[in-house]
């Protein structure tokens, strides 16, 4: 039997969210992981010294995707109760975090960072001119459904099978689906580029609707093509942003 | 004139976004789109937050802060631009003319978040150090505590900042009324163009294998779209 109630894990989970609050270049997110587990910690140590060596051996360095991170906690969890009932020796735990840190974290920058948040940004976008201020909350509803729901599978996850919740992450086949995403994030981009030429150029004169919207997807296409070699993004906007007020100044 | 009320929002706004990003939660919340919509519906503009958002969203959507490497402020420069947008309409909505103004006056905003991130990790440092420390002397209860510690220097910094902006608007606010109407038009006409921009620099940002082939066929979709409405009529 456990000897962390529910509560306890409720408890790391909800502290979990706090993993980055003092994120430093020496320690990373030590600090936040010894802070995350310390419920469970002064539950399984009840011994003044013992629970000070166990958040000792926290506040060493730990870094890996914040939201991964809740699948590490509970594999640490899951090694802790078995030091605690002396099992198995501390250097499993510090070897746990060690050999995950690192893969784990490149799962999830490349789930998370570079498929789920720049596809739900550029659907929400493109959805703007139907939704209107309804854009951000969609955003943030299919975002967070997906964020929330991983982050506690995942804590589940490491709290149920230890090292074997490796098997349960690669059964998500998270790289597949964010290749994905990515596709449905760049279709949206696209889409709403071609809208925006549209919409702009039927705003203006006859005359100069057409010279609006082909300028308008010239430019986005020419953006693109700036951006991919290394053309500074900043430059290509403001120039951008010259050429057009020139042309509008004169000609609008 | 300045409204202190709306200095006050904005700072508060953006010094709890601030905290969501980086120390609590990072439920997107302070994502250029959602900061900079709520920046412009606290100060009574949600358009100008909205279509300011929308820009700054696709021009950052590529950012990411992968391993100990820091990308630009997004958020910094969204709120900030927002709340400087809502005040430089002074409560008479926004316009394109607007939008640009401050898009182009405090894009720049995002790399000054940067640094100044850069500067608060050096603080966090110090809070690790004396975490360690203590809970060398037997105190762990106070060592994990540290952590939360970390958050107020952000609340403070970016609050200031996002205040500091909205003042900046409210004070500019008469120079953009008394722009002559030149420059008001080559204002709006530069907003479609930065708008377009964004979304080729966002169809990169996706690291799509084969981006062109799918912003390609998103566009081919949109324009058809159009072409039917065109041709057709509306669907009755």
């Amino acid at each position: 039997m456990s000897a962390l109630s529910k509560a306890d894990l409720w408890k790391v989970f909800a502290r979990s969210l706090f993993i980055q609050a003092s994120w430093n270049p020496q320690g990373m997110q030590n600090l936040g992981m010894a802070f995350a587990l310390f419920p469970a910690l002064r539950r399984l140590y009840p011994k003044s010294e013992a629970q000070t060596e166990a958040v000792q051996r926290h506040l060493t360095f730990f870094n890996t995707h914040p939201y991964v991170a809740a699948a590490i906690l509970g594999g640490v969890l899951f090694h802790e109760e078995k030091i605690a009932k002396g099992e198995e020796g501390p250097e499993r735990v510090a070897a746990f975090k060690a050999a995950l840190m690192g893969p784990l974290a490149a799962l999830g920058d490349g789930f998370f960072w570079l498929s789920l948040l720049p596809a739900a940004g550029a659907v929400s976008c493109a959805l703007v001119p139907l939704l209107g201020l309804w854009a951000p909350v969609l955003f943030l509803l299919l975002y967070n459904s997906v964020h929330f729901s991983l982050r506690a599978y995942l804590f589940w996850l490491g709290v149920r099978r230890g090292d074997r919740l490796v098997e349960g992450v690669a059964a998500a086949n998270l790289p597949f689906k964010g290749a994905r995403l990515r596709a449905l994030g760049a279709a949206s981009a696209g889409g709403l580029a071609a809208h925006l030429s549209i919409s702009f150029g039927n705003a203006h004169a006859e005359a100069l609707g057409p010279l609006l919207a082909g300028g308008c997807l010239g430019m986005g296409v020419l953006a693109y093509w700036l951006v991919a070699g290394r053309v500074s993004r900043y430059a290509v906007l403001y120039g951008a942003a010259l050429i057009f007020a020139g042309i509008g100044a004169f000609l609008g | 004139m300045v409204v202190w009320s709306h200095v006050a929002l904005a700072g508060a706004w953006g010094g709890l976004l601030a905290l969501e990003r980086r120390a609590f939660l990072q439920a997107m919340f302070s994502r250029p789109l959602v900061a900079a919509t709520g920046m412009g519906l606290l100060l009574d503009d949600a358009a100008s937050g909205l279509f300011v958002g929308v820009v700054l969203e696709l021009f950052h959507l590529g950012g990411a802060a992968l391993g100990a490497a820091l990308p630009e402020n997004d958020t910094t420069a969204a709120t900030c631009t927002a709340a400087a947008a809502a005040a430089l309409a002074h409560g008479s909505g926004g316009t394109p003319a607007i939008w640009s103004a401050a898009i182009l006056l405090f894009l720049g905003t995002g790399r000054l978040g940067r640094l100044l991130e850069r500067r608060l990790e050096r603080y966090a440092g110090r809070l690790s150090a004396k975490a360690t420390q203590v809970a060398a002397l037997g105190d762990p209860t106070r060592a994990v505590r540290q952590n939360l510690w970390g958050m107020w220097p952000h609340f403070v910094a970016f609050g200031l900042l996002a205040a500091v902006c909205a003042g900046l608007g409210h004070l500019l606010s008469p120079v953009m009324g008394a722009l002559p109407l030149r420059a008001v038009r080559a204002l709006a006409w530069a907003y479609p163009a930065m708008a377009s921009v964004a979304a080729g620099i966002a169809i990169q940002g996706t690291r799509s294998r084969r981006p062109l082939l799918y912003a390609g066929v998103g566009a081919l979709a949109v324009l058809a779209i159009s072409a039917a409405n065109l041709l057709l009529g509306p669907v009755p």
